[in-house]
């Protein structure tokens, strides 16, 4: 069913990295990750911040960028190709539309796989000294994937049910933004309800995690029941791709068009 | 006879309450290029796309080379289509694209690489083979379109609107090559186009639709024939000869001259045939540039089937 994935994703990630987005996306986000970087390390410099804190903090926006542009370039993915009408063309080979959603998530991650590797400097030089570089980049890697899945499922599915492709990526945009906000109220997690609603929402679960880990030291299978959301997000997403993509990648977006 | 390679029967779409497409039914034979005819928002590219498995029709069937309509991934590796406004990455060159698609039909990267470089030589890219689509023309593209349509030898290759935007040589262009290719490969060929004159000269049937019906079907003579009106002619004459003409033709029994303000066109009935008006002219000494009789053109035809294309 997905035997031309490759050749798609081979493609795809070529258009991606050649067409020049792809480079693009990660050079904005280094100076980001640079600008935060400078700050953190200044302000650890000024005993502001604790270095534990600091790599906390750049692991954190790392992921959330990072997975960000996976979500930005999965939610072009399918609207965009309609609108530059390069779709039919595609859909009009003998490949399943399994195998050209496939491909499409597997160059959406790569550019989640670029922009990890391009936080590992940032992170390293911010923990050099604390023994937790190791550790920060291990769990930025495993909760950034399992996040960057997640939204590259989430962003296809968008793309392929969105009318246009402004409206694909202004809804994936909400979305993301939705779900990232909580994670900037400081005192959530301290009640149930806080609690139950940190849990819930796979980015705010896993950057949960992510502190929990890092700055109070817990071990990695102490809280992992806060890693139940983002593997269900992932799970519950590539199910609905590979159910509903043969259906919805088609050449017209819209809910109820043909 | 040559095979049947395509036969569609009874199809029909509806989009929620609208008819696109009604009972559309017809058969292609091998080498044969049928002319999908009729105004905009005919149906044509809505057939065009059930054709080719991208839109699945609302009710009837069809088979392609054999294949029929329920296995749409197999009808979809025999034949070529070449989309209405089809778009091309830009960043990609000619080769890398054809070769990307020749692996999406299944081909090894070598004999795709291979089936890419022979395609550009048939369409006349080979010099601009690795040079980005984005400095394409508008013509070239077109024909990396057509190339791309023959990436997998189809059986049947459907062109939706290919000289859409072209300028006269390249509309010429495009449609040797279709001649060319139905004729070298034996595929049949749908052609979808406004271009009704080019049409006569390729096509060897033409199916005409209006408002999602076939309203005319058949080899263009058919269709021509059957609106033709053998009655009424346009004889062409020097302009200065004209009122002279106009004289004679009317000394003629069984002749009437319509009036008409151009310079150098005599428009005519004739009951009893065309003859004695033809040779009361000729023996007048009057040099007769050109005679047509009324609605033998396929465009007369197409625009009295159509009503004048303004639906």
């Amino acid at each position: 069913m997905t035997a031309a994935a490759p050749i798609v994703a081979r493609q795809e990630s070529r258009d991606l990295w050649f067409g020049g987005r792809g480079p693009v996306l990660l050079f904005a986000y280094s100076v980001l990750l640079s600008v935060v970087t400078y700050l953190a390390a200044t302000n650890q410099i000024l005993n502001f911040l604790e270095q534990r804190e600091s790599v906390n903090l750049v692991v954190q926006i790392a992921v959330a960028v990072g997975v960000l542009l996976t979500l930005v370039v999965a939610a072009d993915a399918i609207s965009g190709e309609r609108e530059r009408g390069t779709l039919e063309s595609l859909l009009l080979t003998p490949i399943s539309r399994g195998s050209i959603v496939l491909g499409k998530v597997v160059a959406a991650m790569s550019l989640w796989g670029a922009a990890f590797l391009v936080s590992v400097p940032y992170v390293w030089v911010l923990g050099r000294g604390v023994a937790v570089v190791g550790k920060a980049l291990l769990l930025s890697l495993v909760i950034g994937t399992l996040l960057a899945l997640a939204m590259a499922a989430i962003g296809l599915l968008i793309s392929a049910l969105a009318s246009s492709n402004k409206v694909s990526l202004a809804v994936s945009l909400f979305l993301m933004l939705a779900l990232f906000a909580p994670t900037q109220l400081p005192a959530m997690p301290t009640s149930s309800v806080g609690d139950f609603l940190v849990r819930v929402n796979p980015v705010t679960a896993g950057m949960h995690y992510i502190q929990l880990v890092l700055l109070k030291g817990h071990t990695w299978t102490q809280d992992l029941t806060y890693l139940i959301s983002p593997v269900v997000a992932v799970a519950g997403a590539l199910v609905a791709l590979a159910v509903a993509g043969p259906r919805i990648v088609r050449l017209k977006g819209g809910v109820g068009s043909e | 006879m040559p095979g049947v390679t395509l036969e569609a029967r009874e199809l029909s779409k509806w989009f929620g309450s609208r008819t696109a497409v009604e009972s559309v039914s017809f058969t292609a034979h091998e080498g044969e290029v049928i002319g999908l005819l009729g105004p905009n928002g005919a149906g044509k590219t809505t057939t065009i796309r059930m054709l080719s498995t991208v839109l699945p029709p609302t009710a009837g069937d069809f088979e392609v080379a054999g294949v029929p309509s329920s296995r749409p991934a197999d009808i979809r590796a025999r034949i070529g289509v070449l989309p209405e406004s089809s778009g091309y990455p830009g960043h990609q060159t000619g080769l890398e694209y054809l070769t990307y698609h020749a692996r999406l039909f299944g081909c090894s990267r070598d004999d795709a690489k291979r089936t890419a470089v022979r395609l550009l030589g048939q369409v006349g890219l080979t010099e601009r083979a690795n040079t980005r689509i984005a400095t394409y023309s508008r013509g070239m593209r077109q024909r990396l379109g057509i190339a791309r349509a023959l990436v997998n030898d189809p059986a049947v290759v459907f062109l939706d609107e290919p000289t859409l935007g072209l300028d006269p040589a390249g509309q010429k262009e495009i449609l040797t090559l279709v001649r060319t290719i139905a004729e070298a490969h034996g595929t049949t060929i749908v052609l979808s186009t406004h271009t009704l004159p080019e049409v006569e000269q390729v096509c060897s049937a033409v199916l005409i639709l209006d408002r999602g019906k076939v309203i005319s079907a058949g080899t263009v003579a058919d269709v021509t024939s059957a609106d033709a009106n053998r009655q009424s002619g346009r004889l062409r004459v020097p302009p200065g000869e004209v009122p002279r003409a106009k004289e004679v033709l009317a000394a003629v029994p069984g002749v009437t001259v319509t009036p008409d303000d151009r310079r150098d066109v005599v428009v005519l009935t004739a009951t009893d045939g065309m003859n004695k008006a033809l040779a009361a002219v000729l023996n007048a000494g009057i040099p007769v540039l050109s005679f047509e009789i009324e609605g033998t053109r396929l465009s007369d035809a197409f625009l009295a089937l159509t009503r004048g294309g303004a639906s």
